[in-house]
């Protein structure tokens, strides 16, 4: 996963200084990521990968785990 | 408490109208009633008196709901806890209020003492059918009694907990039943969590007016297109929550005209909703009316003003408007915004008790001003009380919990602007070695509520000082 968006994950959204301490399969819902999060999530990756994320998509589903937010965004590139 | 009168009525002469809805769960007036008499009883067979405290340890929802009426019906006064608050925020306010009982969902955790009565909500006895005739022996709560204690974050450095007494309480609900024309007709979606004030309008105003109150499954808060559809499927009328959350309804969630049919208003407060997001709403949602309501948790809400659609164009900031609750505003030379009236608190509980009882006028501790329409406007606070996503935040109690960690010398919290959640959370320290980031990052953790946890740690040499010897705040916040 592009290393921007992880660090901007971790240091903006969940609040762990270490990405390593974490893996991609990891619930970062658990790990604290909440609706406000996930409206900062939604808004970063579409400015930084220029996709634009369907409404009726942001849901846990597609952003449980670092791999699940990689193939979303895969999937609208 | 005249919602007890209501609740009365109401399971006497429209036993089967559904009170309450969560998931797929419809309880009717007359089953909630019962309900929340067993759950008396139980409290009573525990030894629960008039005046006593119960904790209450359980997520948002019925059985909580049906907790909260119990408990009242025994004279007791609720507090709710925050299920997500790390264990030492939960011990230090089970010390701080010294219920007599805590009733909670499953075994006693470690946490809790001893010397505290616990009770599983699993209890066979909360469920055992037994005939209920004994309507008259409700307690009747006199109007300065304590009804409800909900704990905010304190500027001393640990939570405080706000007095609400069974005057307060119908206080609010007389006035937002009447001013929103609440009827039994309506159906309320409750999603605040029930240590929250805006959970009284769910909780109380609805039940009062014989309305039918659907909890919003919490996960819902995390799909905004599926939580509009919620909203639509469960035909909500009336819904009370934070601008937060309304923003990313409006910005994500496919907000349209013709969308909510249903919906007759959409009241919010908690933070200055930003103008870009609110005029999305109005805009997308033209038949809806919305109100911004205002007030600190220790006045509820004090002032509110009818969004006009109108003049949102030309505003910078939306007014927070005129009287509420009947209550007596005041501006006083500082510019700060004084209230008394029905709704205010009785006072701050300290171990057991109030200790600092209310006096007539409650200085909020907000900075305010009368437009040339005589509408007041929100312009900031006196003190550093930071507001984000609906919470209300106290930078002490954060920096208290700093200061703890080895190797830290000081700390100060300040909140960045933000356009989605208002306010942001940015701690600058001192440190007098090097600091493991990581591991201070646990220790927040393990101490402070998740919407107290900085998103920004910053390290600075020194915490720069005004002539006068205390932290310049202002010269903080443009180093970080």
């Amino acid at each position: 996963m592009n290393d921007e968006l992880k660090s901007f994950i971790f240091r903006e959204l969940v609040h762990l200084p270490d990405a390593t301490l974490f893996s991609d399969d990891d619930d970062l819902l658990e790990a604290g990521l909440d609706s406000m999060g996930i409206m900062r999530l939604v808004l970063f990756i579409e400015e930084k990968f220029g996709v634009t994320l369907p409404d009726e998509e942001i849901e846990p589903d597609n952003i449980q785990t670092l791999n699940r937010i990689s193939s979303w965004i895969e999937r609208h590139r | 408490m005249q919602v007890i009168d209501s609740i009365l009525r109401h399971q006497f002469y429209s036993p089967d109208r559904t009170a309450f809805s969560e998931n797929d769960t419809n309880v009717s007036y007359r089953s909630f009633f019962v309900h929340a008499e067993r759950i008396r009883n139980v409290l009573l067979h525990h030894g629960v008196k008039p005046g006593d405290s119960v904790a209450l340890l359980l997520p948002r929802g019925i059985s909580a709901a049906c907790c909260i009426y119990g408990t009242l019906f025994a004279g007791a006064c609720y507090v709710p806890m925050d299920i997500q608050n790390p264990v030492s925020r939960l011990s230090y306010i089970i010390g701080d209020v010294q219920p007599h009982c805590v009733i909670g969902d499953g075994e006693r955790p470690d946490w809790c003492s001893a010397s505290v009565a616990w009770i599983d909500i699993n209890d066979p006895a909360f469920f055992k059918d037994e005939p209920q005739d004994d309507v008259d022996v409700i307690y009747r709560s006199g109007a300065e009694d304590i009804a409800a204690i909900l704990y905010t974050s304190g500027s001393t450095g640990n939570p405080k907990g706000v007095s609400i007494s069974c005057r307060a309480i119908d206080a609010f609900v007389d006035w937002s039943s009447t001013t929103f024309g609440i009827t039994a007709n309506d159906r309320i979606a409750a999603l605040a969590p029930f240590h929250f004030d805006l959970s009284l309008f769910d909780l109380f105003t609805g039940i009062h007016c014989g309305a039918h109150t659907c909890f919003v499954p919490q996960s819902l808060t995390l799909s905004p297109a599926r939580l509009v559809a919620w909203l639509e499927d469960s035909a909500i009328t009336s819904w009370y929550t934070v601008p937060s959350i309304l923003g990313f309804l409006a910005m994500r969630g496919g907000l349209a005209p013709g969308r909510l049919p249903e919906m007759k208003r959409i009241l919010f407060a908690g933070e200055v909703f930003p103008l870009p997001g609110l005029v999305k709403l109005a805009n997308a949602l033209p038949d809806v009316a919305l109100y911004n309501l205002f007030g600190p948790t220790e006045t509820n809400v004090c002032t509110y003003w009818p969004v006009e659609r109108t003049r949102l164009g030309a505003l910078e900031t939306i007014p927070i408007g005129g009287v509420a609750c009947k209550a007596g505003l005041m501006v006083n030379d500082e510019g700060e915004l004084l209230v008394k009236g029905p709704c205010v608190m009785s006072g701050y509980w300290q171990d057991g008790d109030i200790r600092t009882a209310q006096e007539q006028w409650y200085h909020t501790g907000d900075r305010v001003a009368y437009n040339d329409r005589g509408e007041l406007l929100y312009l900031g606070r006196m003190d550093r009380m930071i507001k984000s996503s609906g919470y209300r935040i106290e930078p002490a109690e954060i920096e208290a919990v700093i200061n703890r960690f080895e190797p830290i010398q000081g700390s100060v919290v300040i909140g960045e602007r933000d356009p989605i959640s208002g306010q942001r959370l940015v701690a600058a320290v001192v440190a007098s070695d090097s600091l493991a980031l990581n591991e201070l990052r646990i220790h927040l953790k393990q101490n402070l509520a998740p919407y107290m946890q900085p998103y920004r740690i910053v390290q600075l040499d020194a915490l720069p000082l005004l002539t006068n010897g205390k932290v310049d705040y202002q010269a903080v916040a443009e180093m970080i």
